[in-house]
């Protein structure tokens, strides 16, 4: 034990002693190490916005979507919005289905309205969405500015506004009472919502982008009904959102002549289809980097057979002294050993920086784990250990004397 | 009982038609508290010899017995652990490592006996003071003269008290100021009552031995014993003769005192003249080695 902690030490000395070559050799490891707590920490932090913003809508509230959804399929069919609003399966009829089935407290419908609104800027990120009067009841969101359009306002030409939405419409935060054209017609701001949680990679609109006007006034802007983007639909209670959900589906199928184009999403499915598509993602980027990690320990390999050349003397003289093959083993095995977790240090340290990067300028908020971190950093030891037992074997089995005249 | 006993030792490298013969059946006996001088022209085997007897390298043929124990066809590690703990080996280039400080290239024989790293240090340190380089614990090789290199070399060689000590021309690479200290210590050694083996090409440094062996072609064509400080015999034959300045007049100096020694060509050498012709072998020799 004591010898391994002076062969640590000759190690940290031979490692110092020559910086650069020890960098190059760790590179392939801090490259993998870095990619996979990376990744792995983005995911756990979309993983966790994701339930944030299942949150938001409350527990009992049951989405109804057009096109079939199914929660196992989802990860495989990547669908978009487009195709979503596009197969335009519900109605306004399925609105009335919904608010009168078994345990619904209150149903809010969900329509775009195609159109660019222009107040300041004209404004092409986000959608308008008409709505009624109760889809404060539904989301769990407070206002941050004024208030969301009453049951007497339906008539009136008022808008909300998601943050985002507000500050790029307007240039700044609090624009109640300005005005905006959306297809030929003001509009007055009447409110503003706080910040939603909104999970990068979702499929769902981001409502800080979106603009909610009265369902009322959309139906004037625009000659046939807009296409439903989706129907929330608050039930009394948790334990009740399975019986809702087959009675909303059996009542929809009658009036869809049997067709399942539409899907009743609990808030775990939708969360689901999130999460299928971001592993996938995932698992890509922890093979690409278990590659890496491979490669790095070559380069370990490499750079250890290149040292125990340079080194044969060395190795002549500490056999010469009486060390035993074994014991020259060791010492390059920990040598490399070494290498590997000071490179997996280095990786740590790295993606650590990515991440608080990351949570900077993007909407990205990466879980740091250090349940990965102590993977990754047990995955690299063994690769160093792995590949640095060859050359290790073959500075082992040199002659002394051999070993001694090599200079 | 004697420390060392060869018997019919041979040592061939390579094989086929680049077969050499380094040693040709040497037989030598070494009693305990012997201090004994090899001498010969390059090539002649000296240093085989030396690896040899130091457990760096094995016999082709014969056997080796060292503290009447047969050591010619130890295992690796067997081998490794008796120049541990039995053989302090001196080399001609000091062979100490230059990024680690005198003192732990002192300790590095205790490392790999497993002691600990403070009563190692401890250890090194006390040897270090032996050889009077206490206040050059924490140099590097590199900052001390050859003299002193080589005495720290010889604490590290003395630090597992192997009582033999093997020493591959010493002061080869050391300035008459260094051969002194060097043969001093060596001597000082000898006094308290360890065994030291020495090559040299110097017939002044005879006059430490007690006793002298002459080498040629890989075996010994002569061996004398004498009293302490006076230089040998045979070597003195040629003191007179030659002024000694330089490594190279001494190498000359022993090439002319081999030929002042008496041929005399011996049984064994006629029957490796026999076996290198019959094999087809070139009769070149081994090239010196440093």
């Amino acid at each position: 034990m004591n010898a391994h902690r002076g062969h640590f030490k000759s190690a940290l000395t031979t490692i110092r002693a020559n910086r650069g070559r020890s960098f190059l050799t760790m590179f392939g490891v801090i490259v993998g190490v870095a990619s996979v707590v990376t990744v792995v920490g983005i995911g756990e932090g979309v993983k966790h916005q994701l339930s944030k913003q299942i949150d938001q809508l409350g527990k009992n509230v049951l989405t109804i979507r057009p096109a079939s959804l199914n929660g196992q399929q989802a990860g495989q069919s990547l669908t978009t919005l487009g195709s979503y609003v596009a197969s335009g399966s519900l109605s306004e009829d399925d609105v009335h289905q919904v608010a009168t089935a078994k345990n619904v407290q209150v149903s809010v419908p969900l329509s775009i309205v195609a159109g660019t609104p222009q107040g300041d800027n004209s404004y092409k990120n986000g959608p308008v969405l008409a709505t009624t009067s109760n889809l404060p009841k539904v989301l769990s969101q407070s206002m941050a500015y004024g208030g969301f359009f009453a049951n007497d306002d339906v008539n009136q030409d008022v808008a909300v506004l998601g943050q985002t939405a507000a500050e790029q419409l307007f240039n700044q935060d609090v624009p109640l009472g300005r005005s905006f054209t959306f297809r030929g017609q003001q509009f007055v701001v009447s409110g503003v919502f706080n910040q939603f949680a909104a999970a990068p990679f979702s499929n769902d609109i981001d409502f800080n982008k979106a603009i909610f006007i009265p369902d009322s006034a959309a139906s004037q802007l625009v000659s046939t009904s807009p296409p439903l983007y989706e129907i929330l639909a608050k039930v009394d209670n948790q334990n009740s959102l399975n019986t809702t959900a087959t009675d909303i589906t059996k009542r929809l199928l009658k009036t869809h002549g049997n067709q399942q184009d539409f899907s009743v999403l609990k808030p775990s499915q939708s969360l689901a289809a999130s999460t299928a598509i971001f592993n996938t993602f995932t698992e890509l980027i922890v093979g690409v980097a278990a590659i890496s990690l491979f490669v790095g320990g070559i380069g370990i390999m490499n750079v250890m057979l290149v040292s125990v050349t340079e080194r044969m003397h060395e190795i002549g003289v500490r056999k010469a002294v009486g060390a035993t093959n074994r014991q020259i083993l060791h010492q390059f095995i920990i040598e490399a050993a070494t290498l590997s977790v000071l490179g997996a240090f280095i990786g740590i340290i790295v993606s650590l920086i990515i991440d608080v990067v990351l949570w900077i300028t993007t909407s990205l908020s990466p879980v740091i784990s250090w349940q990965i971190m102590i993977l990754a950093t047990v995955v690299a030891v063994f690769s160093g250990i792995i590949f640095g037992s060859f050359p290790a074997m073959r500075a082992a089995r040199k002659d002394p004397i051999e070993a001694l005249r090599s200079e | 009982m004697p420390v060392i006993e060869l018997q019919d030792v041979s040592r061939l490298y390579g094989f086929g038609d680049a077969t050499t013969l380094a040693l040709d059946e040497v037989n030598l006996t070494i009693e305990k508290g012997e201090f004994v001088a090899v001498m010969g022209p390059s090539g002649c085997g000296k240093s085989t010899l030396m690896n040899i007897i130091g457990l760096l390298d094995h016999p082709s043929h014969g056997s080796y017995k060292l503290y009447d124990r047969y050591v010619d066809r130890l295992r690796p590690s067997q081998a490794a652990k008796a120049r541990r703990d039995t053989i302090g080996f001196i080399f001609q280039s000091f062979n100490l490592l230059p990024k680690l400080t005198v003192l732990e290239n002192v300790a590095l024989p205790l490392v790999y006996k497993g002691i600990k790293p403070v009563k190692r240090l401890k250890l090194a340190s006390n040897m270090l003071e032996r050889v009077g380089m206490q206040n050059r614990e924490y140099f590097f090789p590199s900052q001390l003269s050859g003299g002193q290199v080589q005495c720290a070399a010889i604490a590290r060689a003395l630090v597992n008290d192997p009582n033999l000590l093997i020493a591959d021309e010493p002061t080869g690479n050391l300035d008459s100021a260094g051969s002194r200290l060097v043969m001093e210590l060596m001597s000082e050694l000898h006094k308290m009552g360890n065994t030291i083996i020495f090559v040299t090409h110097n017939p002044e440094l005879t006059r430490y031995a007690t006793r002298v062996v002459y080498m040629r072609d890989g075996t010994i064509v002569h061996d004398e014993k004498k009293s302490l400080g006076e230089v040998a015999q045979t070597a003195r034959r040629m003191m007179y003769t030659l002024p000694v300045a330089s490594e190279e007049d001494d190498l000359a100096g022993v090439s002319t005192l081999m030929k002042a020694l008496p041929a005399k060509p011996t049984k064994s050498r006629q029957k490796a003249a026999k076996k290198t012709t019959t094999k087809g072998t070139k009769t070149t020799r081994r090239k010196a080695r440093r």
